[in-house]
């Protein structure tokens, strides 16, 4: 009997002004009824143009070659009217439900069952939003009144809708929370096991499919690098990517990750402290509690990680740790003194603590060369001194060099990774006591991850530069900060030394979030 | 580990009372909009040069007393606040005072011009908005096509062209085949058919001229956002369920990049009312549009501030029906 899913020299080539550029190069894979397999790999390797292959999905500028074998039969060779029998009732594709793969203004139980009316069957919506365990009420809702967590419940609820026996899940956990991703992967896990269809999971954080999958592949430049059970290529990488990527995602408690030398924690003077703080939004529903009584203190030179859900109010309460939100009761000190409320005041507060966003790309202004952004900052708190001088130091600093060539460079001619070094420049040349970081490597590819951590740490070492980190990322965490809190709806539910919360956590809400990090080590 | 409840009940939105709120809200703001354009109204056309009692006077001997007669007798001599508290009194009851070069009540002069052009502006927007969103569906589809780049070209070329000059070229260049002013010919036998014929032969230049100069915005702005969707990841969603081609775009796509194109195209409607007053001068249209033009030449004040609140309300009540239109259609405007 044939596989499930078989690709035999698989090529896929894009036609551009400059010629044909290779995606995916010579790829053979196999997966059988019932198994998990796993693609890795960084943004652009190839493995998103793998899974979309699968069901002719890319675009018209895709030349592919070799074959396709979906239970014995050749995707390529079929006919458009055979290939939309196939799509969806034989193999079905759960995209990034959290992003844009629902329709925005339409229910979503019409969504589901659009392709059962398509391909005729029977619609049980209600059964499939059960098999995905969200009460059936929820068929009526409309995307944007579901969390992330729900909205890739009913992507997999959708592409179980003509029971598939092949199903592709695209990073179907990329900006979930830890425990939400925790959930998901259970229910992924319980369909494959007791439906015996095949999943092709596709990552970029191993973590993720180590815990789900039992062959693993790793892709690079449109390749596969390495392949094997899973178990074998996380516990022992023979390729260098591998390690490379592994590596990337710090493995909480496991020595090895962490980057902080013991002796770097030293006792010091506080520098920002927040008070009893409390902050209120004021909505259509009421009011709604965002933070409630903080005290939280980061002393100089300190890395503290900051903790939290998404909702958990971590972002509220380092915008009003930066002075753009008045807090509703409690008090801000920098310095021992209280945050001035003055416009000229706060200026020369925010001069001493820059905000590092997560998204590099959207961060920079795509029209302002790299130069133009660094010297913003400087032009607007009137900085003295020669700011081309200024700008190229605090280009070296951020370990662009040499800083001169980075000048006229434009955003869109940099990668991810000297994009953040860019936006982490603008912030170093006036010169902060403190970064407030919010998920600063989050949408960066693994292998630059460190790299950012490394420079954050090294500016600690050579500057003095304290930093506030807010994250979800427990492993993160882990790597590079001093202290950790972790908040649980604007509540500091628990904070300390990293060694002390998340190897013996208190509270019951950080056991929870530990509980739900996806391991390496099955 | 106890797992959490996957799903946590969520509070029900206040579904009837917020919605009556808010087009209690929206109404009540059109109100306010609808007073400042009153108040603007009356004391802006105070600006203009030009003596009322002069124009009512034209083309007569009259000496200083029977001007200063004239102006008593319309309370041109009394102080502006009294004059506008006179005026605001009489709009309450439906009364905007009466045309100077008329000599007939400005609601009934309004009453009798809005037909036309209803007839003009409803007839030309209607034929606008499907011509361009047609053109700009089939252009974002098959994007820079010959057809694509042909047709933006083309609405493009229309759109910039002054609206009274393009009218004065397609009279000339039809020479006889069309009428090029008024509505109707006097000879025309009073049946029905006889009269909605000559109304229509009438109406081809000037509703021409209005479609080539406002089509285009309808089909830049249907073939952007339609672009824009395209992109969207749900369609890809769509086409791996198995739909076909055609149907990605009749079920998912075009609805959701219409949604934009709506408010633009109510917006537009208050707006073409106004924008219809070069185009029926050009065409000695009997509308809403010439009789501004008059009122402005005179300058007849009743008559202008008459017109005046009409094209501005129409321009806020439509804006309102777009607001609350979007409600309807768009379920995420409806949360917000």
């Amino acid at each position: 009997m044939s596989p499930l899913l078989e690709l035999r020299g698989l090529g896929v080539h894009y036609r551009t002004d400059r010629g044909e550029v290779a995606a995916v190069r010579d790829v053979d894979l196999t997966l059988e009824a019932g198994q998990t397999l796993g693609l890795a790999g960084e943004s652009g390797c190839g493995k998103s143009t793998v899974a979309m292959s699968v069901l002719r999905l890319l675009p018209k500028s895709a030349r592919v070659e070799g074959e396709i074998l979906l239970d014995g039969e050749d995707v390529t060779t079929m006919s458009w009217g055979r290939l939309r029998a196939v799509r969806w009732a034989q193999a079905s594709v759960v995209f990034q439900g959290a992003m844009h793969a629902l329709n925005p203004v339409r229910r979503v139980g019409d969504q589901i069952a659009e392709p059962i009316r398509l391909h005729g069957g029977k619609a049980k919506v209600s059964d499939l939003l059960d098999q995905v365990e969200l009460p059936a009420a929820k068929a009526r809702s409309y995307p944007h009144e579901l969390s992330g967590g729900q909205k890739q419940r009913i992507m997999i609820a959708m592409a179980l809708a003509c029971d598939p026996r092949l199903v592709i899940a695209d990073e179907p956990t990329t900006a979930l929370d830890v425990i939400v991703q925790a959930q998901v992967l259970g229910v992924l896990s319980r369909l494959v096991a007791e439906q015996g269809i095949g999943l092709v999971m596709i990552s970029h954080d191993l973590s993720v499919l180590a815990s789900t999958c039992d062959r693993l592949a790793v892709m690079r430049h449109g390749g596969i690098v390495e392949e094997g059970p899973a178990r074998e290529v996380i516990a022992s990488p023979t390729h260098p990517h591998t390690r490379a990527l592994a590596a990337a995602f710090p493995v909480v408690g496991d020595p090895a990750f962490r980057q902080v030398e013991p002796d770097e924690v030293r006792e010091s003077s506080p520098l920002l402290r927040a008070e009893a703080l409390s902050v209120d939004y004021r909505g259509r529903g009421g009011v709604v509690h965002a933070v409630k009584g903080v005290d939280l203190e980061i002393g100089s030179g300190e890395i503290v990680a900051l903790v939290g859900e998404s909702g958990s109010g971590k972002t509220t309460t380092a915008r009003t740790l930066l002075g753009l939100r008045a807090p509703t009761s409690g008090r801000v000190l920098f310095e021992g003194e209280e945050l001035p409320r003055s416009a000229k005041g706060l200026r020369e507060y925010r001069r001493q603590v820059q905000l590092v966003l997560q998204d590099p790309t959207s961060a920079l202004n795509p029209r302002h060369s790299v130069y133009e952004s660094v010297a913003e900052g400087l032009r607007i708190h009137k900085v003295p001194g020669d700011e081309a001088a200024l700008v190229a130091d605090a280009l070296a600093k951020a370990e662009l060099r040499p800083p001169e060539s980075f000048f006229p460079v434009l955003p869109h001619e940099l990668s991810g990774g000297q994009r953040q070094r860019v936006v982490i420049a603008g912030a170093l040349a006036l010169g902060p006591r403190l970064l407030v970081a919010d998920e600063p490597v989050a949408s960066l590819d693994a292998s630059v991850r460190g790299e950012i951590l490394a420079l954050l740490l090294g500016l600690r070492r050579e500057l003095g530069l304290a930093a506030l980190i807010i994250t979800h990322d427990l492993g993160l965490a882990w790597s590079i900060a001093d202290r950790v809190a972790v908040m649980h709806e604007g509540v500091l539910v628990e904070q300390g030394a990293v060694d002390q919360v998340l190897l013996d956590p208190r509270h019951e809400y950080t056991r929870r979030l530990l509980a739900a990090v996806p391991s390496t080590t099955p | 580990m106890t797992a959490p409840p996957l799903v946590r009940p969520s509070p029900r939105r206040g579904g009837g009372s917020g919605l009556l709120r808010h087009v209690a809200g929206k109404v009540g703001g059109a109100l306010v909009s609808l007073a400042a354009v009153v108040v603007l109204g009356f004391f802006l056309f105070r600006l203009i040069p030009g003596d009322p009692t002069v124009t009512m006077t034209r083309g007569r001997q009259v000496d200083e007393a029977q001007i200063a007669e004239l102006r008593a007798l319309h309370g041109y001599d009394r102080p502006i606040v009294e004059q506008f508290g006179k005026y605001v009194g009489g709009l309450l009851h439906g009364d905007m005072g009466t045309s100077l070069f008329y000599r007939r009540t400005v609601a009934e002069l309004i009453g009798e011009r809005v037909g036309p052009t209803l007839l003009l502006v409803g007839t030309s927007t209607l034929i606008a908005v499907t011509l361009g969103l047609w053109l700009g569906i089939r252009g974002a589809w098959r994007r820079d096509s010959p057809f694509d780049r042909a047709s933006t070209g083309v609405a493009l070329v229309g759109w910039a062209m002054p609206a009274f000059w393009l009218g004065m070229l397609l009279s000339m260049v039809t020479g006889n085949l069309f009428p090029s002013g008024g509505m109707r010919f006097s000879s025309t036998p009073p049946d029905f058919w006889s009269q909605a014929l000559d109304v229509a032969h009438h109406m081809v230049l000037p509703c021409l001229t209005l479609i080539a100069v406002v089509y285009a915005q309808y089909q830049l702005v249907m073939r952007s956002s339609l672009l824009e969707e395209m992109n969207a990841d749900y369609l890809t969603t769509a086409r791996a369920k198995g739909l076909r081609d055609d149907q990605v775009r009749r079920r998912h796509a075009v609805p959701n990049a219409l949604l934009p194109t709506v408010t633009l195209v109510f917006l537009h409607i208050g707006l073409v009312v106004t924008g219809a007053i070069t185009v029926e001068t050009v065409f000695s249209w009997p509308g809403l549009g010439l009789l501004t033009y008059e009122a402005l030449a005179g300058p007849d004040l009743p008559l202008l501030q008459g017109t005046f609140v009409v094209l501005a309300g129409s321009v806020i009540v439509m804006n309102v029906l777009a607001d609350l239109l979007y409600q309807v259609l768009d379920p995420r405007v409806r949360a917000s």
